[in-house]
């Protein structure tokens, strides 16, 4: 995976780039907005982690350029790092074409969190395949299933409604999703559908999910959330 | 403050008053005086025609000499019916005719004398003379009039000069009271308007509503105000500028750290038997390098993660002020929506340490800075996050209760079962850099002081409870529309 690392405080940089290279990824890392707008021009990233507080061309403005045909990869993924109490940056960083933001001060696991996700988002827009730990949706074939060491995976036989949930969790993914919206997306199946069903639907796949070490942790007031166990479950 | 000012106006115009009523009384005594002169002229005029009254001598010794009062006497006595007398004295100053009372010396001259005498009750002035009569040959005439107005002025003083004066002067005493008051009172509004003043609103005060003579006064106060201000902002501009620059070199420092203890922690992990104390290798040494273990790395981590913090909070602060906030104007927020992202934002630190936190959200809208208010529900999740033992609870909530009949008010709540802050506490934990005695954690005693000044911004109240276990800390913000 290539990233692309736009910050002018070299401290901050060199920070994050060892922190991004220690996790696996290779980073190169540019000191103002104009020379990553040359940078992109030539050269496609997996992702771009861009600071609003630039000198000169600032984040937000180079969020909105690389988004322009003629970019090599207009499409890349955009983490936005900003101050938490420049909110309406954030809202704008979002209109321009961000794909997320970090407020400082962060911490790096967060960090890479975001960005994992980021990618996993990514990708799965063009792979039309959604994946979370160890288990697979492949939305074009319509087929879940779950990988277990090299070997091709194991085929997780779901009904209907629990693939539309599932399939909701997994886009969502490590964020969590709330059970008002897991209704909405239901209700295309049964015109009638009551919290109760709901639950019933998350309890089913929970107990599919389970024993190969994916917990779906139930958010008291909210909804639900797919985790990875630490140790996965002995089936 | 008036009560000075108002004994003052009330000496420096009742001693005036005091002198003019006493200079009245004097010309009033002069012009008295002059009626009195006048009076003796006639009385003066008088004594030949009482003389030219005595016709004849006494036809028998020890009887009175014959008289045959002249018209003018007649007159004069008629007029004074009461108030007058007269006697006819032989050489000793024996009166042989007239008023037994009207008596007096025998003059030895024969000029008139004058002198004062006090008959039933009212004082005569008295003439005497000493001169030839019509027909008793030389006698001692004597007139009293009892209308003399020096006499009647020494009466008439208490009732016609003393009293009117002092009526008068206590009523101007009281009318310069009641002035002085009235014309003090928009000392007194201003004195009100200062003393309601606190140090976060020192906002001049209307110079126009001022009566002119206290303009300058206001004048002076809007000065000192404006200074004051001045040195406020600069001091909260220094906060958030020193705030601000650390912020930067500390973003660096924490990044650095950071990657540093996730290396560590990788290291450990690869490390077989790998014990967190003990360094993990000791060859760095050779080259100069020195070499921590992952807990050493942890530590200075979360040291710097707090400094980080802490200069994040300072900032916060400083901007929270409300005077900084009024260029900004408020929006209408979704405290739903707000809850729901502040969820999301700590649901791994608090699934990490074990906790259970939850949402209790209704839709709600309020007017806000956003900003702030997610500030404000930062603080307060952080805390309930920080200070709460594994396996408890924290509940985020919010949505509308009534605070009277019929009133309903949005609230946002943060209810935690952890040990919760003693009530005598309270009021000390939303002071800034105030942490509880013995607390555990590692807050930097900004979190509380910097909700309760966002609260005060959205004009909300910020309050500290248990829960309905009696347990924990509930802290509820109530709007205030």
């Amino acid at each position: 995976m290539r990233l692309l690392l736009v910050e002018d405080d070299v401290m901050l940089a060199s920070g994050i780039k060892l922190g991004l290279t220690d996790a696996g990824y290779a980073v190169d890392w540019v000191g103002s907005g104009e020379r990553a707008q040359e940078v992109l021009l030539a050269e496609s990233f997996d992702a771009a982690i861009i600071d609003i507080g630039l000198p000169a061309m600032d984040g937000l403005e180079l969020t909105r350029r690389l988004r322009r045909p003629g970019m090599a990869n207009p499409a890349m993924p955009v983490l936005i790092l900003t101050a938490r109490d420049a909110l309406h940056d954030r809202v704008q960083g979002l209109d321009w074409g961000a794909d997320d933001y970090m407020v400082k001060p962060y911490e790096l696991p967060e960090l890479l969190a975001r960005l994992r996700a980021l990618l996993r988002r990514s990708q799965a827009a063009t792979s039309a395949v959604l994946s979370f730990g160890p288990i697979e949706l492949d939305t074009a074939g319509r087929r879940a299933s779950v990988r277990t060491g090299d070997a091709a995976g194991q085929t997780l036989e779901l009904g209907p409604r629990e693939w539309t949930v599932l399939e909701y969790l997994l886009i969502h993914a490590p964020k969590p999703a709330s059970k008002d919206k897991l209704l909405q997306a239901l209700t295309g199946w049964d015109k009638e559908i009551t919290p109760n069903a709901v639950e019933v639907y998350v309890s089913r796949l929970r107990g599919k999910l389970e024993p190969h070490g994916v917990a779906l942790r139930s958010i008291r007031g909210f909804g639900y959330r797919l985790e990875l166990r630490a140790t996965p479950g002995e089936p | 403050m008036t009560s000075g000012l108002r004994n003052r106006l009330l000496v420096l115009l009742v001693l005036p008053l005091c002198l003019l009523a006493l200079v009245g009384g004097w010309l009033d005594y002069r012009s008295a005086d002059e009626a009195a002169s006048q009076h003796d002229q006639r009385l003066l005029r008088l004594l030949p025609a009482l003389a030219d009254s005595v016709v004849a001598p006494p036809l028998h010794a020890g009887e009175p000499p014959l008289l045959l009062l002249a018209p003018p006497i007649e007159d004069f006595l008629r007029q004074r019916a009461g108030y007058a007398g007269y006697s006819v004295m032989d050489d000793a100053g024996r009166v042989v005719a007239g008023n037994a009372w009207v008596t007096g010396m025998a003059p030895k001259t024969q000029a008139a004398e004058f002198h004062s005498l006090e008959y039933g009750g009212v004082t005569y002035r008295v003439a005497v003379q000493r001169g030839r009569t019509a027909g008793a040959g030389e006698m001692v005439v004597a007139l009293a009039d009892g209308s003399d107005p020096r006499q009647q002025w020494a009466q008439q003083m208490l009732l016609r000069m003393l009293l009117p004066n002092l009526v008068l002067l206590a009523a101007a005493a009281l009318a310069i009271h009641w002035a002085v008051r009235k014309a003090f009172q928009p000392l007194l509004d201003l004195a009100e308007a200062v003393e309601r003043r606190s140090p976060r609103d020192l906002s001049p005060i209307d110079e126009a509503a001022s009566p002119s003579e206290v303009r300058p006064l206001v004048h002076s106060l809007n000065h000192l105000f404006a200074l004051v201000n001045a040195q406020a902002d600069g001091q909260r501009r220094f906060v958030a500028d020193a705030a601000h620059q650390l912020r930067t070199p500390l973003a660096g420092l924490q990044a650095q750290v950071e990657a540093w203890a996730l290396m560590a922690q990788a290291a450990a992990h690869a490390h077989h038997g790998f014990e967190p104390n003990r360094p993990p290798a000791q060859e760095g040494r050779a080259q100069g390098a020195i070499v921590l273990g992952v807990e050493q790395v942890e530590k200075l981590r979360d040291a710097t993660r707090r400094t980080s913090q802490l200069a994040h909070q300072l900032l916060a602060l400083s901007r929270a002020d409300a005077r900084s906030l009024d260029a900004q104007p408020m929006q209408r927020l979704d405290l739903k929506d707000l809850c729901e992202q502040l969820l999301e934002t700590f649901l791994d630190p608090a699934t990490g340490k074990g906790l259970d936190l939850g949402l209790d959200a209704r839709p709600v809208h309020v007017t806000g800075h956003g900003w702030l208010l997610r500030e404000l529900l930062s603080n307060l999740v952080d805390n309930a996050i920080k200070y709460t033992p594994a396996d408890g609870a924290v509940t985020i909530r919010c949505g509308l209760r009534s605070v009277s009949r019929g009133v309903q008010r949005a609230f946002l709540q943060v209810e935690d079962d952890g040990p919760g802050i003693p009530e005598a506490e309270h009021a000390h934990v939303m002071e800034r850099f105030y942490r509880v005695p013995g607390s555990a954690g590692e807050g930097t005693g900004l979190g509380l002081a910097i909700a309760d000044e966002i609260a005060r911004v959205h004009r909300a109240t910020l309050t500290l409870g248990r829960n309905a276990q009696g347990q924990g800390l509930v802290a509820t913000l109530v709007f205030a529309e």
